[in-house]
């Protein structure tokens, strides 16, 4: 999508964008309603019993780890928290749902009325059309809800192009995912731009993983992002109809499918025809979307209350003590990274956008101290960085430990090593998981700052190289270079750069 | 040989503890009497006797061992064929779970069999307990042993005919509108529904779950207080069972009446159609609990009247939602020639239910659709409050209730299955209880032109045991001998 | 509220019933007369009425984290009309209904 063209039609029409955000509960132990281990993948229905395979007479029995970290999800996103609720059925018939209706929540869930804060910097302010300023800016975006649901069980289809359900001969179904725990979020249509889309499901991403419910993979399906989007003519009040957009398996796709959705709904609009009102699945492949249904096929869930479970009466003080397990979020931490250690607000952002950098973070300045924790961000933001960019690896399992990277720090803030060795050192370190002592020690790299042993070599070299000399007091003095390399060769790399230089500028006068 | 239309599950256990037989030969007899008697009651889908006598083995070897025995040790016991159990089949009589195979065990059959019960097979009823005569069966039907021309009620007609015509000692079934009780009535047995969460449904295929419990039939009050007392209690599988203290509901049996407040429940005996013998024993009941001491009395439960209403709504509609799940896809019948998944689910369905499941699902599919929701369910669900606070009202000035269970005595196989409302109707006398979650037992008080008369005695919610000593006191004063002729004697009845 | 034929049909698909033509007219004769009689309730006036959807006063039903064994892979499928290399076989999926 050439952001022109995207650029071109937020010109003329706004976006109006709501998502919703599945997140399976990965963290708990066991499903929903059943003892089944929550895990990824495995052997076809192995991970099933009557109560997740909806075999007759099967009870289901909610787990109570699940409705406590919906509601602490709801509290960190600021919910207000139901102090009656309920389960209902949603009625409809598909293979991989076990009971054919989906036990869910209706009218009464658990978590309501909340509200996300996205900041928006970079390119992306443009986006914002009806922003006069290119500023950055910071959008709240409502959440309607917070209710908790049962995952279904997966299909194979066989016989047909890749797995899709056309031209399938028959399917394969599984049902060891059926029965996880399923948390659903919805938004209000406050998002305006792909952009805020991809920002608010990112940072809600990253308050899940604080939280510690979910692993939050969009690649195996624990955090799946549908959104629903509609545009209008600039100034205009009454929404478009809508279509809702599936499959946006990663926070890219998410930006380029509703990115696509708008010029296509605006290249719809602008030739007299209507939006029709669908369901819409985002090619990854093919960077379009395509019908998936119509709304004609209208739904009729039936819901009613799930006979099967009684209401949940939660007290105030039951919320409170919710509430006090809510850990520090993510905009906190950033405050705090500013605040504690005087970090830019460029380095806090980078640092608290992903918890294992964070935590990383925090355990290297521990080390090193305060004072070098800018030293600390330097190092991270950069070599550290790049590392886990150049083998596609997270923090967790690069070579690199914390303490290793503070110990780097040290020996280059005190003067050991060159920040050109320390490269060098953390390039060793990368390949051979040592200790930056270790590599140096081994490579014999440790600085000479000493005066004296250093002013020895300079006098060696002047005495050497009348000429040079020469030209440089003649006032070649570009040869100053030159001479630092002579010494540093002399010094096998060793010598301080800064005190080499001192002392050859004093000596050549 | 022993004759087990004789006696009770306590003198079974007691015999067996004191070798004066063995659980094997209580086995054998009760298997000798299915042999006799079956043919013409059709009571069981399926007969258990290798479970049974493996039950019974272990029971034996017990008692070689000195070990003290469970309270149903050797007791020969029936079990509803909606309920699962390892090693049978769970069909519900129905077509589309003809050949199910149960792959683990309902609470209740479970504490049933462990407190030492002999499993003598999966009993028939209306196919997903949809009717009160058992004539709804994929399997042919149950019928009365008082006389096999006519129905045994239903849906658990074939645990009550099982138990009246002593093929078994006790039984299970379910009651989700008076498919206990009113099977219970016309076999005159003593068929009791405890309160909604007394028992675990879990394993038990779930008709209507706001209204189902699982419950006990017996020849008498003492043994199906034994049954309650094996059954009862918190299951952490079932949601709506209760952590509720679980009494030996067998401890206040022999208590008496004298100072319990009994309340004829007016209204109800006044209704249109009751048969006027039914009435006049209900009557006669209420002036023997005064003879016996008790402050009698009547009282009204006005809402109860939409009773019937509400739980044709009710029902159908939690139906409709529980029976989505027989879809063909991982169970049950499944046409074979399906051309995709919506035409394999259309056909398995209409194929696999019979005529009343099929009208149930509609009905209750129609009433929660769009755009009816509020008209049905919903005002469905506001009389049911009416009919808890009518209830609740009584309870402060009686501590039990008097109704009949059923307004006729057991009908002519075939009278009534043309018709679905007249058929409903039979239950107008117990529907107000499952709607309430309240306990009642019917046990038999009288007979009109030689078939058995049931009489409701409603409990307040948990106080089963009131109840119990209420129908037990009743049971001693009126001394009926409720066998019916054909289930007479030892082997040769 | 008298239930029509197309009504019976609408039904007869969300419930996923192939029903026969006759099925379809005995049933609305059938329903109607059933809705007949439960038409009554539709005379109270319920307004203020609180509705019940489970007798007894029971809440926060609920079970601990705790990972329970599973069925064996032999049993879940013992009762499958179809089973291929361990999962449940069905026909092609188009028009499977209402969902995706
Ligand atoms: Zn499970």
């Amino acid at each position: 999508m050439a952001k022109d063209r995207l650029s071109e039609v937020l010109e003329r029409y706004e976006a109006v964008i709501g998502l919703e955000i599945h997140t399976e509960l990965t963290s708990l132990k066991s499903k929903m309603f059943c003892g089944c281990p929550v895990e990824f993948g495995g052997e076809p229905n192995t991970r099933v019993c009557p109560v997740c395979l909806g075999l007759p007479g099967a009870l289901p029995v909610p787990n109570e780890a699940a409705v406590e970290a919906t509601v602490l999800a709801g509290l960190a996103v600021n919910c207000d928290i139901a102090l009656w609720s309920q389960f209902h059925r949603k009625q409809y018939f598909y293979p991989d749902m076990p009971k054919d209706y989906q036990i869910s929540q209706y009218d009464l869930p658990f978590c309501s009325g909340g509200h996300l804060d996205v900041e928006v910097d970079g390119d992306a302010v443009f986006q914002r059309v009806d922003r006069d300023s290119e500023e950055e800016y910071t959008a709240r975006i409502g959440i309607t809800r917070i209710h908790l649901e049962e995952d279904t069980g997966k299909m194979i289809h066989v016989g047909g192009a890749e797995g899709r359900i056309s031209g399938a001969e028959k399917s394969l179904v599984d049902f060891n995912r059926a029965g996880t725990p399923l948390m659903e979020l919805v938004s209000e249509p406050d998002i305006r731009t792909p952009e805020e889309a991809r920002r608010f499901a990112q940072k809600l991403r990253l308050i899940m993983l604080t939280l510690g419910v979910s692993d939050c993979s969009m690649e195996e399906g624990s955090m799946r992002v549908d959104g629903n989007i509609s545009i209008r003519l600039r100034g205009e009040i009454e929404l478009g109809t809508k279509s809702e957009i599936k499959n946006m398996n990663s926070f890219k796709a998410l930006h380029d499918a509703l990115a696509y959705e708008i010029v296509r709904q605006a290249d719809l609009m602008d030739v007299g025809e209507r939006v029709v009102q669908e369901t819409r699945h985002w090619d990854v492949g093919a960077k379009r979307t395509s019908m998936l249904r119509s709304k004609e096929e209208a739904h009729d869930y039936r819901y009613f209350p799930e006979p099967d479970m009684v209401p949940f009466a939660f007290t105030e003080e039951w919320v409170e003590s919710i509430a006090q397990r809510v850990p520090e979020l993510p905009d906190a931490k950033r405050e705090r990274f500013m605040g504690t250690w005087d970090l830019p607000k460029y380095d806090a952002v980078v640092l608290t956008s992903d918890l294992a950098m964070a935590g990383f973070f925090e355990a290297a300045v521990a080390q090193t101290g305060p004072a070098r924790a800018k030293s600390v961000a330097n190092t991270m933001i950069n070599d550290f960085s790049a590392h886990l960019n150049a083998e596609g690896i997270g923090v967790d399992e690069s070579p690199v430990k914390p303490s290793m990277l503070a110990e780097l720090v040290v020996l280059v803030d005190d003067g050991t090593i060159s920040g050109k060795q320390a490269k060098e050192v953390f390039s060793a370190m990368v390949k051979t998981g040592e200790a930056p002592a270790v590599i140096v020690e081994a490579r014999n790299m440790r600085q000479v700052s000493d005066t004296s042993a250093i002013e020895a070599v300079v006098d060696a070299i002047i005495a050497a190289n009348p000429d040079e000399v020469a030209s440089y007091r003649g006032g070649k003095i570009g040869l100053v270079g030159w001479f630092v390399g002579q010494v540093m060769r002399e010094m096998r790399g060793q010598g301080n750069p800064k005190v080499v230089n001192e002392v050859l500028r004093r000596k050549l006068g | 040989m022993i004759d087990l239309s004789v006696l009770s599950a306590t003198e079974i256990r007691d015999g067996i503890a004191g070798k004066r037989f063995s659980a094997r030969e209580v086995a054998d007899a009760a298997f000798a009497r299915v042999e006799a008697l079956e043919p013409s009651i059709h009571a069981f889908n399926q007969l258990t006797p290798e479970l049974a006598e493996a039950a019974a083995d272990r029971v034996d070897a017990m008692v070689a061992a000195g070990d003290e025995l469970p309270p149903l040790a050797g007791v020969p016991a029936a079990i509803k064929d909606n309920m699962n159990l390892v090693g049978t089949r769970t069909t519900c009589s129905s077509k589309i779970l003809a050949s199910y195979e149960s792959v683990y065990d309902c609470t209740a059959v479970r504490r049933l069999l462990d407190a030492g019960a002999l499993p003598v097979g999966k009993c028939n009823l209306d196919e997903f307990a949809f009717g009160s005569s058992t004539e709804n069966s994929a399997f042919g039907v149950t019928h009365n042993p008082w006389d096999t021309d006519r129905v045994p009620g239903g849906s658990s007609g074939g645990s009550a005919a099982a138990v009246a015509a002593g093929m078994a000692t006790v039984s299970l079934g379910s009651d989700t509108g008076g498919s206990i009780r009113q099977p219970g009535a016309l076999t005159g047995t003593v068929a009791m529904k405890p309160t909604y969460g007394r028992v675990s449904r879990y394993g038990c295929v779930a008709f209507a779950s706001s209204l189902d419990q699982i419950g006990p039939f017996a020849h008498n009050v003492r043994d199906a207080a034994l049954v309650l007392n094996a059954i009862a209690g918190k299951d952490e599988m079932d949601a709506t069972s209760v952590t509720e203290t679980v009494p030996d509901f067998t401890a206040t049996l022999n208590d008496g009446v004298k100072g319990l407040r009994v309340g004829i429940v007016r209204d109800m005996l006044e209704l249109e159609g009751l048969d006027p013998g039914i009435k006049a024993s209900v009557e006669a009941a209420a002036a023997r609990y005064a003879a016996l001491g008790a402050e009698v009395g009547d009282v009204d439960i006005p809402a109860a009247r939409h009773g019937l209403s509400a739980y044709y709504i009710i029902g159908p509609a939690e139906a409709s939602s529980n029976l989505a799940r027989f879809d063909g896809i991982r169970y049950g019948y499944r046409v074979d020639d399906a051309t995709d998944v919506l035409d394999l689910y259309m056909r398995s369905r209409a194929e696999g239910f019979g005529p009343e499941s099929i009208r149930r699902i509609m009905l209750g599919t129609y009433a929660l659709s769009a755009g009816y929701y509020d008209a049905y369910y919903g005002q469905a669900q506001k009389a049911r409050t009416l009919i808890i606070e009518d209830f609740a009202k009584a309870f402060e000035s009686y501590d039990v209730l008097l109704t009949p269970t059923s307004p006729e005595v057991a009908f002519k196989i075939g009278e009534k299955s043309t018709d679905p409302l007249a058929m409903y109707l039979s239950d107008v006398f117990t529907i107000p209880l499952n709607l309430a979650g309240l306990p009642g037992v019917s046990m038999p008080c009288g007979l009109s032109e030689g078939l058995p008369i049931g009489l409701q005695v409603i409990g307040r919610h948990f106080d089963e045991a009131t109840m119990l000593r209420a129908a037990a006191a009743l049971e001693a004063d009126l001394a009926l001998d409720m066998t019916p002729s054909m289930a007479r004697g030892g082997l040769d009845g | 509220m008298a239930i029509s034929e197309s009504d019976v049909r609408h039904v007869a698909l969300l419930a996923r019933l192939a029903l026969t033509d006759g099925q379809v007219s005995s049933l609305q004769t059938e329903l109607n007369s059933i809705l007949g009689h439960i038409d009554e309730l539709q005379g109270l006036d319920l307004a203020d009425v609180q509705p019940t959807a489970h007798a007894l006063e029971v809440t926060n039903s609920m079970r601990p984290d705790v990972v329970k064994p599973c069925l064996s892979r032999e049993l879940a499928l013992r009762n499958a009309p179809e089973a291929e290399g361990g999962a449940f076989v069905i026909p092609a999926m188009a028009g499977a209904g209402e969902d995706v």
